[in-house]
């Protein structure tokens, strides 16, 4: 049982348990590594579960509050915490647990980037289909954290879909694991279910194992322009009652036209298909869309459009720091509504409104920032957005400015039992070393 | 509060005509589609959520044991309750509650049977994807229970990836919901968890389901190999080729020659083995794949690939697999199946590893079974009869279950743990990993009044487990 109770004699037991080349106290890469502008007391880079569950251990002796991190690209989110005692990085969690192209499966470290992983794959004409923002930086544990995915959500479905094991450990300092390697597997409780979208909160993901796809040989992506929002939500109505099934089904919006490559249409509300198949297939494409199509886009030019909407939240929240950023899922059916109330009170509140979205699925992106000179009222917005939300839709903010930091919650509503969550928050992490108060349940 | 006492308890909350307690009656539903038997004290049949509830409440405070039961088909003794414990049974919560269709959902009680919901919205071009081969019996609230799977879940998914709701009744009788209609709900994704969590959790009295559009063009070949080794091999050669069928079957020569004499599904009497290939989606897309699926299995050496002409040639083909096992069923008193998970391109080397197995133990295996995701049913055909034949098949099972674990698969990959797989779960999991899920559990059901006994081993048991042979507990088991 430790009695170490000053930072230096955390770090000393840290360094027993990783190694002192693994342990980072140097003031300057602390700084760098600022959790909404709190400075971690320590760094650690755990090599091993056994690592961290050791590491963990020590937290809940101490009652210190622990971060886990992968590549840091979302930790913008999340209630400002009181205190980072240690900083649980991943990186070196890299190793490949298995990979057979012909399995159409692969399992790998939470340290490793969704870029490794995805040109590791490339090679044997396999897709991983999690097309995150800023896939270079974000780790695969990362990326189960906070449940992210990218406009290919639209065609291949979610984490929860082609995630078919995670390896863990609890807050409580337990390794675990759920599912397997296969792609078909109902032995015991499906833990990686509970875990993707956790955000950090209930065990620090040390490995997950995923499905994969055959890579589409061909690609094109046919763009309309609409006047308004519920004209592009009348064509994706259409394209969804099509017998088409396109990879991409992505909503732009006007104001997001000026982050996006050179030679998009200013001003307009996009519905961007992304279609995979041969010539004849994309032919069949072009007649069921019809003259709704004012452009096609193809190669490096289509390669570049997807990486851009892919690294849009990102590029968001870098152009605009004083923008508030939220994530909605939605019934599908409920878009438009949640649209006309995004419209209506940002334009209230002297707000200007940038929404981007896989609308096929329900999902919303939508970023807002006062408008020049005027007094906005965001806090108000949120709430106003909060309380017109549609029967069973969640809304979260990931990223906002940092005076609201204080006042804003991440999970803004949800259609799930809050005290079944907390009693699983409980059940894992009791004592509340992972992530404490960050993600207020 | 005693049984009887209890009994009446349950009269008042759902009526004279809803609980039975007459060693008749419940005689029937002391069994599911595996091999173990149980006698339960009362059946009940709840009409709604409150009902649910109050039976939660008063078995709770009875200390009586309780499991949800849908058809009954399940194989893994999931839905065998505790002796003189009660059988929540859902046959009387067997409505649609709502067709949504422009959100592609539709909200249902648990009692509504898997293939009659896709019937129900046929007529509005939509359908529900998950297809047990026991489609036309088995309940959604027992798909959801255990993570049901389907020959046309290789394209779309399982259950889990079908649900994005439930109303549930803890075993506190509380009534929550997880999810919605929405695809994914923010905060911790209790539907996914719920979701083949075998009743341990909780009771679901509304399920909220995707619906999908029915595709405009199938092609369903069938491709006739001399061999299963060839056959074997033609499966990881159609995803190499960048296709995923909807659905990829197999059955070897034996089994589909059982087949034909049971339905006459026009399979080839001579064959080693046989693919059935169905492939889905846009009408260009799905020519240009039929072709390549044929020009694969011909270079793996297929004798022939038939392509059913119209709709009554591909009912027919699929009658011929989905009705393998009653076919079994006609030339052997009894037969074990098996559920074990392979890495698909370990299928050639299963397959040749169940036929040893099959010359070592002097037994029948036949082979019908998921290819395309490696989800192996071996069907091994005794004498119940002759204990020493039973005994065979035992080892026999746990040999290949053994297999599959070493090649990095599992234990089951649709029928669910149960009672029949819970004591090879530390096969696959440490003591540790199971702990985990005990404690999550308990979190939800810690007296275990909700189906006690299933899925999880009790930790003395996996000790004992993890310190004896490991074929020795399979064959004990019945695995």
């Amino acid at each position: 049982m430790s009695t170490a109770t000053t930072p230096a004699q955390l770090v000393r037991e840290l360094r027993d348990i990783c190694g002192a080349e693994h342990i980072i106290e140097d003031p300057a890469t602390l700084d760098a590594a600022r959790i909404l502008g709190v400075t971690p007391s320590v760094s650690v880079e755990p090599a091993s579960a056994e690592e961290i569950a050791a590491i963990l251990r020590v937290a809940n002796q101490q009652g210190l509050n622990v971060v886990p991190a992968g590549g840091s690209t979302q930790q913008q989110s999340g209630s400002v915490p009181s205190q980072v005692d240690v900083l649980l990085c991943t990186s070196r969690l890299t190793e490949v647990q298995h990979y057979d192209p012909g399995d159409l499966t692969v399992g790998i470290g939470a340290g490793c980037t969704v870029a490794q992983l995805a040109s590791m794959v490339a090679k044997d004409g396999l897709l991983f289909a999690a097309d995150v923002p800023l896939p270079e930086r974000a780790t695969v544990g990362g990326m189960l954290a906070t449940g992210m995915t990218g406009p290919l959500r639209h065609g291949y479905g979610g984490l929860r879909d082609y995630c078919i094991g995670v390896r863990f450990v609890t807050g409580d300092g337990r390794k675990g694991k759920g599912g397997g390697r296969v792609v078909k597997n109902v032995a015991g409780f499906d833990l990686m279910k509970l875990l993707i979208g956790s955000r950090g909160t209930l065990a620090v993901i040390t490995g997950a194992s995923f499905k994969l796809f055959p890579a589409p040989r061909q690609t094109r992506t046919f763009v309309a322009n609409f006047a308004n929002s519920a004209d592009a939500i009348q064509f994706r109505n259409n394209v969804q009652r099509s017998p088409l099934s396109p990879i991409c089904l992505e909503l732009i919006s006007p104001e997001i036209q000026s982050l996006l490559p050179a030679g998009r249409s200013a001003m307009a509300w996009s519905i961007c298909v992304r279609a995979s198949g041969s010539d004849a297939v994309l032919a069949r494409y072009r007649a069921e869309l019809g003259t709704a199509i004012s452009s096609e886009v193809d190669s490096a030019a289509e390669a570049g459009l997807w990486r851009a909407v892919q690294d849009l939240p990102h590029a968001l929240s870098q152009q605009r720091p004083d923008s508030l950023l939220i994530a909605f899922s939605l019934p599908p059916a409920d878009v438009q509504t949640t649209l006309t109330d995004l419209e209506a009170t940002t334009a209230a509140n002297n707000l200007t409104l940038a929404v981007i979205g896989r609308v096929g699925v329900g999902h919303l992106l939508a970023a807002m920032w006062p408008k020049a000179d005027s007094k906005a009222d965001v806090g108000a917005t949120l709430s106003n957005l909060r309380d017109r939300l549609p029967r069973d839709a969640s809304m979260s903010v990931l990223y906002c400015p940092s005076a609201l930091r204080h006042e804003i919650a991440t999970w803004q509503k949800t259609p799930t039992d809050l005290e079944s969550m907390r009693a699983v928050k409980r059940t894992l992490d009791p004592k509340d070393v992972l992530n404490r108060r960050r993600f207020v349940l | 509060m005693s049984l009887p006492e209890a009994i009446s308890g349950l009269r008042r909350i759902v009526g004279d005509d809803a609980v039975l307690d007459r060693p008749e009656d419940l005689m029937l539903y002391e069994y599911d589609a595996g091999v173990r038997k149980s006698t339960p004290g009362a059946v009940v049949f709840p009409q709604n959520a409150q009902h649910v509830s109050q039976i939660m409440k008063l078995a709770a405070s009875a200390g009586i044991p309780v499991v949800a039961r849908g058809a009954g088909t399940g194989l893994s003794s999931g839905a065998i309750s505790h002796t003189g414990g009660i059988v929540v049974a859902f046959s009387r919560m067997n409505r649609v509650l709502e067709v949504d269709v422009e959100n592609l959902r539709a909200i249902v009680q648990p009692g509504v049977v898997n293939l009659q919901l896709s019937e129900y919205v046929s007529h509005l071009g939509l359908y529900y994807a998950p297809d047990p081969s026991s489609q036309k019996a088995c309940t959604i609230g027992g798909n959801v229970a255990e993570n049901s799977g389907g020959p046309h879940t290789l394209l779309h998914g399982v259950t889990v990836n079908h649900v994005t709701g439930v109303e549930v009744v803890l075993p506190s009788g509380e009534i929550v919901k997880f999810g919605g209609k929405a695809a994914e709900s923010h905060g911790y994704d209790l539907t996914g968890f719920f979701v083949g969590s075998e009743g341990t959790i909780g009771i679901a009295t509304a399920i909220t389901v995707k619906l999908l559009r029915k595709p405009e063009a199938v092609a369903t070949l069938l491709a006739i190999f001399e061999s299963v080794d060839d056959a074997a091999r033609t499966v990881a050669e159609i995803t190499a080729e960048g296709i995923t069928p909807a659905a990829l079957e197999m059955l070897d020569g034996w089994t589909l020659r059982q087949v034909e004499a049971y339905c006459h599904a026009g399979y080839p009497l001579d064959a080693g083995a046989v693919l059935l290939i169905e492939l889905e989606g846009l009408r260009e897309a799905v020519e240009e794949e039929a072709v390549a699926v044929r020009r694969v299995c011909l270079l793996q050496k297929a004798r022939e690939v038939r392509r059913a002409k119209d709709e009554e040639e591909r009912a027919l083909l699929w009658k011929g697999r989905k009705t393998a096992f009653a076919a079994l069923g006609r030339i052997s008193p009894s037969y074990y199946t098996q559920d074990g998970v392979v890495p698909r391109s370990k299928i050639p080397a299963v397959l040749q590893h169940i036929g040893d197995v099959a010359k070592k133990h002097d037994l029948i295996i036949g082979n019908v079974f998921h290819a395309g995701d490696g989800n192996l049913h071996p069907l091994i055909l005794f004498d119940d009869r002759d204990a020493g034949q039973f005994e065979s098949v035992m080892s026999a099972s746990s040999d290949i279950l053994q297999y599959c674990i070493d090649v990095g698969g599992s234990i089951t990959g649709e029928h669910g743990v149960g009672l029949e797989k819970r004591d090879a779960m530390p096969l696959l999991f440490t003591e540790e990993d199971l702990a985990i899920m005990t404690d999550l559990r308990n979190a939800f059901n810690g007296d275990e009044v909700l189906n006690p006994g299933k899925m999880l081993p009790t930790p003395r048991m996996c000790r004992e487990i993890a310190g004896r042979s490991r074929n020795a507990i399979l064959a004990q088991e019945g695995l």
